[in-house]
């Protein structure tokens, strides 16, 4: 049940709790795009994705949620690590330039596939790091709030920013709940002697079908319940309507942005024009 | 004693600032045959005790002994097959209506045999025989059971733990949202499942169930025990600063015994009874 609570709210006062949900989405998504940026020379990658790394590691800890965790909820993506590795390594390299691992009968596998293997990891860890840094310390609420801030302007555009705020408010309100059903079936089914994790593999799906259907169904039965109470207090999403908690922009959240946009800056020039750090500063010659 | 609870901790969310205490050191024993009701208010960790009886749960400190079966806080010590307790004891969930998804009611209560071993023919037949004696006839056998009431929908959730005969059952308020004659049959069937030598254990907030069922009683609060006792003299003590209600009968009796009626109060347990006594009573005078 561990792994359940990978993106969930965690409440802490963090500075990271404290910034604005506008400016933790921009701050994120500048990451991530980071983090995809194609850079070139193995050692620039691996430089630059260690920079960021530490990045995230550094906000991870103050949201104080544990790499630990994280790792260890990630664990079905062992299995996906070697699968990439499988592939990178029976995939002909184009460009190799880290040398050879080993040669057998004219099938060369080069070092570059495990780099490639370990840089899509790293990517990927990350990935599930940034997430988790804005959701462990982002009400749901005020994402939706920040989102429905961004979508805005799109109302000149006659888009329905308000409802598609709703609406994502809404199915982020239900995960927990739904979460809390999950164990709750799982409990119930277990007593009726279900096993999830031990067996065959049929006899695991026939075990997935007695938790999905009560959970559809109740599903079901909440939305319809919630459709209903909403109809009762006259809700209308037309409605032109007011809000208690009204977002701020503070001096740190200024100071955030220009800090991640300084990240961002950076890594957008070095993929952008091959800088290559070691050879800058250093002379050094590196692949 | 079938079950017994050695100084049983349990927490949820630990190590996380959302940490809540929800057992806080429970000993206690539930004797063989007995129907045993557990009581408090809400919150005060009555379902969390009793998802330790059936391994859902493991002790964060301390081991449950369940007819040999030992759930324990160490991996070590706690027993290997969670099947056999399961067969053992029989859980029924608060608004186990929920637990439904086979497309006929009889498959639906059928699914916990056939997991426990039993072959789809004998299943089947021990699904209408717990079928039956809920009071759903074979007009339901066939019928969806998505498409019963709630009520229905809630006997044939209890007919699935009731088809594979456990030797322990316990029920987590189960006349919660029934109509009254409804509830009455509901707790008809369970003495009569106890009498048939069930351990049964009950959670509810209805003190007249615990006067007119119950041979004993369990009063949680705050994740500890504060008393066990037999449902009588649980009712002569102040019992709402654990959030329970005095049950009409007893009251009528108090008060009757007020008014200078001399009743035995340990053997009025329901209408039939008092009546009983009343007539004795009567006796004396004239």
């Amino acid at each position: 049940m561990n792994s359940f609570s990978l993106g969930r709210y965690v409440p802490y006062n963090s500075f990271v709790h404290r910034l604005d949900p506008r400016d933790k989405i921009l701050g994120s998504i500048l990451l991530m795009v980071c983090v995809f940026l194609p850079i070139s020379g193995w050692a620039m990658t691996f430089t630059m994705a260690g920079i960021l790394f530490l990045l995230s590691a550094i906000l991870l800890w103050c949201t104080h949620s544990s790499i630990r965790d994280i790792l260890s909820s990630l664990r079905s993506l062992w299995m996906m690590i070697v699968f990439l590795l499988i592939i990178y390594v029976l995939m002909p390299h184009a460009n190799p330039t880290l040398g050879v691992a080993w040669n057998w009968n004219g099938w060369t596998v080069y070092w570059d596939s495990f780099a490639e293997a370990g840089k899509i990891m790293l990517r990927l860890l990350m990935m599930v790091e940034l997430t988790m840094i804005l959701t462990a310390s982002t009400k749901p609420l005020d994402l939706t709030y920040a989102f429905e801030w961004y979508l805005t302007p799109l109302k000149l555009l006659h888009f329905p920013a308000h409802e598609v705020a709703m609406t994502i408010s809404i199915a982020l309100r239900f995960i927990p709940t739904l979460l809390d059903d999950t164990n709750r079936v799982m409990k119930a089914q277990e007593s009726r002697g279900v096993d999830f994790t031990h067996g065959r593999i049929w006899k695991r799906l026939m075990a997935l079908t007695s938790l999905i259907i009560p959970l559809f169904v109740s599903a079901f039965m909440r939305s319809e319940e919630l459709a209903n109470a909403m109809e009762c207090r006259g809700y209308n999403p037309k409605a032109k309507r007011t809000r208690f908690r009204l977002l701020h922009w503070h001096w740190y959240d200024y100071l955030s942005l220009v800090i991640v946009a300084a990240v961002f800056a950076f890594s957008l020039y070095v993929t952008i024009t091959h800088f290559d750090l070691y050879a800058f500063f250093w002379g050094l010659t590196v692949l | 004693m079938a079950i017994v609870f050695k100084d049983v901790f349990y927490i949820y969310n630990r190590k996380t600032p959302l940490e809540t205490e929800a057992l806080n050191g429970i000993s206690f024993s539930i004797a063989k045959g007995s129907f045993t009701a557990l009581v408090g208010r809400t919150g005060c960790g009555k379902s969390t005790l009793i998802q330790h009886i059936n391994a859902l749960l493991n002790p964060a400190q301390g081991e449950v002994d369940i007819d040999g079966w030992i759930n324990a806080a160490e991996k070590k010590k706690r027993s290997k097959k969670v099947k056999d307790l399961r067969r053992h004891v029989g859980l029924v969930f608060q608004f186990p209506e929920y637990q439904l998804f086979e497309e006929t009611v009889e498959k639906d209560v059928a699914f916990a045999p056939k997991n426990f071993g039993m072959s789809d023919e004998d299943a089947l037949k021990a699904a209408h025989a717990a079928l039956l004696s809920v009071g759903l006839n074979e007009s339901f056998f066939k019928r969806s059971p998505f498409e019963l009431s709630g009520g229905e929908k809630r006997k044939v959730a209890i007919a699935g733990i009731l088809a594979f005969h456990p030797d322990i059952l316990v029920v987590d308020e189960p006349t919660a949202g029934l109509d009254p004659l409804g509830a009455k049959a509901m707790m008809e069937l369970f003495k009569s499942i106890h009498d048939a030598g069930t351990t049964v254990v009950l959670v509810t907030h209805d003190m007249n169930i615990v006067l007119a069922y119950c041979d004993s009683v369990v009063v949680l609060d705050n994740g500890k025990i504060v008393s066990i006792t037999d449902p009588v003299s649980l009712f002569s003590q102040d019992i709402e600063k654990y959030s329970l209600e005095t049950p009409l009968i007893y009251q009528l009796v108090k008060d009757l015994e007020q008014r200078g009626a001399h009743l035995d109060l340990t053997k009025i347990k329901d209408l039939a009874s008092l009546a009983d006594q009343l007539v004795a009573l009567k006796g004396k005078v004239s």
